[in-house]
């Protein structure tokens, strides 16, 4: 099948799922090598996480592991390197990625970061829930981590994206869009780049997570909404560790083997743009307006005046301003703040909204429009004290305002400054998020309940349900899990004479084997083969079924082909 | 506060003339925000007392990643 296919298909939009990979900064305090100590750290913190897969790589797995866990130079005097070292041949769990039986997320090590890896959610709520659930993981394990160890040497974890050293790490959301979506953004419609990117750039004023200085050899500045604002130095490309592009193009679709030439199949958008997020409301930002935004692009609702001249040369000014005054120009010449430009977004979304654009699509679409539409007001009326609970980098702006008022002798180019920016996104004891949320200044826009749920427990409305309970199922009944992807699993199960049989089992509906859909069949299934043979069945083996939303150009108005899982309508 | 001195005296006020009780209200978080934010102050001495800026900002470099 060609691109050519996609010319005269019906605009398609589907339920925004969404994933995320975000990596952690690590490292030893009271400790320098030339490289950091991030090695050492990483791998000490992913020793600490609970409930990972007990299973045994083959042969070609192992060779893999052995060569990507070797220690360096200089990583030697940790007791966590020691330990791995003493047995590498034999440990997959350094770098490899691990999947949680207990809620269906992952976690490995990506460049000496630990990374942390969302299991498949529909809502922007349980994003921010499912978020705060792993990080409430990282910081079990880095309090195991750091048992035993010499004081002044401690595991730091900062969920941050950048160590002030012209270092950045990402935090990346993903999102399930159509493949007539993904090709007219990088492929036919430059237009839908742009709107997509002007989008992203204004959107720093919610999403920031606020940072002391420039890198990257960036004009010198004392405050930045964005931590990741310097390292974009291109509009659109694949590659993600250097020249990063505002959007990555990634093609990797993760809902089956070829599913990224497979034009009937969903796409992934690889969001590389957005900072690590602490305040619930910072979190929600980064997803749910992006959810509706992406419902238009998918639906041609592409408006084209509210594309900025200059996406990079305008994040610059937004980011570096945090008075918000700071103005870019569009394509049509007008200028705008970056609260003026999104709040152009928020009415087209708003105006679409009405028409019932969202419903089926984006689960309580109106209530991430009214948190948008209060903060970006609040914003507007120049009141930052009011959105301060909901905010990161407003959070950290006073915190470091109010310690420059307090300590006359250090100013913005102080360490101690630097120090408390990094302080902010702490996992530890000395976490400056922490002590806000437990005083009450942090707004909870999801239940404790609800956080504690999904570390223990995996959405219920998507396939990451059914990853979990087979990888606690394959446990329970000894059956050993030889591979686990986002999309398919593998099993060795025993055959005939006892001779090893290996099974794949696919998840390639992101949508599918979802907790309504599969637990009848695991409490009434008795073998592992029975309850394979079942769910294969119930997904019509490697048919990927979709729910889509057909919009008639003319008017905007949706016609649902089918209907959402109960769990998720609105 | 210096930022924060700028964005007040460069934006719009919210509420204006007329609109007294969201005024109030609005009044009441900022006294109370204040009283909140405290919570932070001692985090921040805490975590400066004692503790060498310096040489913790050279412990936290990290590799690029992604």
């Amino acid at each position: 099948m060609s691109r050519h296919s996609t010319e005269n298909a019906a605009a398609v939009a589907l339920p925004k799922l969404c994933g995320a990979d975000i990596e952690l900064g690590n490292f030893i305090t009271g400790v320098e090598h030339a490289g950091g100590t991030g090695y050492e750290a990483s791998r000490a913190l992913l020793a600490q996480i609970k409930g990972l897969p007990n299973r045994q790589n083959g042969y070609l797995g192992n060779l893999w592991t052995a060569a990507a866990s070797a220690p360096r130079a200089g990583a030697a005097n940790s007791a966590a390197v020691c330990a791995s070292t003493s047995q590498w041949a034999w440990n997959p769990q350094d770098v490899s990625r691990r999947f949680l039986p207990g809620n269906g997320a992952c976690a490995y090590i990506d460049l000496d970061h630990v990374e942390l890896c969302l299991p498949e959610v529909i809502s922007a709520f349980d994003h921010v829930a499912a978020w705060h659930a792993m990080l409430r993981i990282m910081r079990g394990a880095l309090d195991s981590a750091n048992e035993g160890r010499r004081p002044g040497h401690c595991i730091q974890v900062l969920a941050n994206n950048s160590d002030g050293q012209g270092n950045s790490y990402g935090s990346h959301v993903n999102f399930m869009i159509s493949r007539r979506a993904f090709d007219n953004i990088f492929w036919r419609k430059a237009h839908y780049l742009q709107f997509l990117a002007s989008f992203q750039v204004s959107g720093i004023v919610l999403t920031g997570q606020g940072k002391v200085g420039a890198e990257n050899g960036r004009p010198s500045t004392p405050f930045q909404l964005s931590q990741r604002a310097d390292f974009f130095e291109t509009l659109q490309g694949t590659q993600t560790t250097f020249n990063r592009p505002i959007i990555n193009s990634r093609d990797e679709a993760l809902c089956g083997r070829g599913a990224s030439g497979d034009l009937s199949a969903p796409a992934r958008l690889h969001v590389i743009f957005f900072d690590s997020a602490l305040s619930h409301g910072s979190c929600l930002f980064r997803v749910g307006p992006m959810q509706l935004i992406l419902t238009l692009i998918e639906l041609g609702l592409v408006n084209a005046r509210l594309i900025l001249d200059d996406p990079l040369a305008a994040l610059q000014s937004y980011s570096c301003d945090p008075t918000l005054q700071a103005r870019a120009e569009l394509i049509s010449g007008e200028s705008l703040t970056a609260v003026e430009l999104q709040s152009a977004y928020l009415e087209d979304v708003k105006r679409h909204a009405a028409q019932g654009v969202f419903e089926g699509i984006v689960p309580r679409a109106n209530e991430i429009i009214a948190l948008w539409e209060d903060t970006i007001g609040k914003l507007a009326a120049g009141d930052l004290m009011a959105v301060a609970p909901r905010l990161d980098w407003v959070k950290k702006l006073l915190a470091i305002e109010r310690t420059l008022e307090q300590r006359p002798e250090l100013d913005w180019d102080s360490p101690e400054i630097k120090v408390v920016d990094h302080l902010y996104s702490s996992l530890g004891d000395d976490g400056l998020y922490w002590a806000y949320e437990n005083s009450g200044f942090a707004e909870q826009l999801v239940s404790p309940e609800r956080i504690a749920h999904f570390v223990q427990n995996p959405p219920a409305d998507t396939r990451a349900w059914t990853r979990a309970m087979l990888l606690r199922r394959a446990a329970e009944e000894g059956v050993e899990t030889t591979s686990v992807d986002w999309d398919t699993m593998t099993f060795k199960l025993r055959g005939r004479y006892s001779w090893p049989s290996y099974r794949a089992f696919d998840l390639q509906n992101p949508l599918g084997s979802t907790q309504a859909e599969a637990q009848q069949i695991f409490s009434s299934t008795r073998s592992f083969a029975e309850l394979l043979d079942e769910l294969e069945s119930l997904s019509g083996g490697t048919t990927l079924p979709r729910k889509t939303l057909t919009a008639n150009s003319s008017n905007s108005q949706g016609e649902k082909r089918y209907a959402l899982p109960s769990t998720i309508q609105q | 506060m210096r930022f924060l001195q700028r964005f007040n005296n460069e934006q719009p006020q919210a509420g204006g003339d007329g609109d007294s009780g969201s005024d109030g209200l609005l009044e009441q978080f900022r006294s109370q925000g204040d009283q909140l934010l405290a919570a932070g102050d001692e985090a921040i001495q805490r975590a400066l007392a004692g503790s060498n800026s310096e040489a913790f900002l050279r412990a936290g470099r990290q590799q690029g990643g992604e």
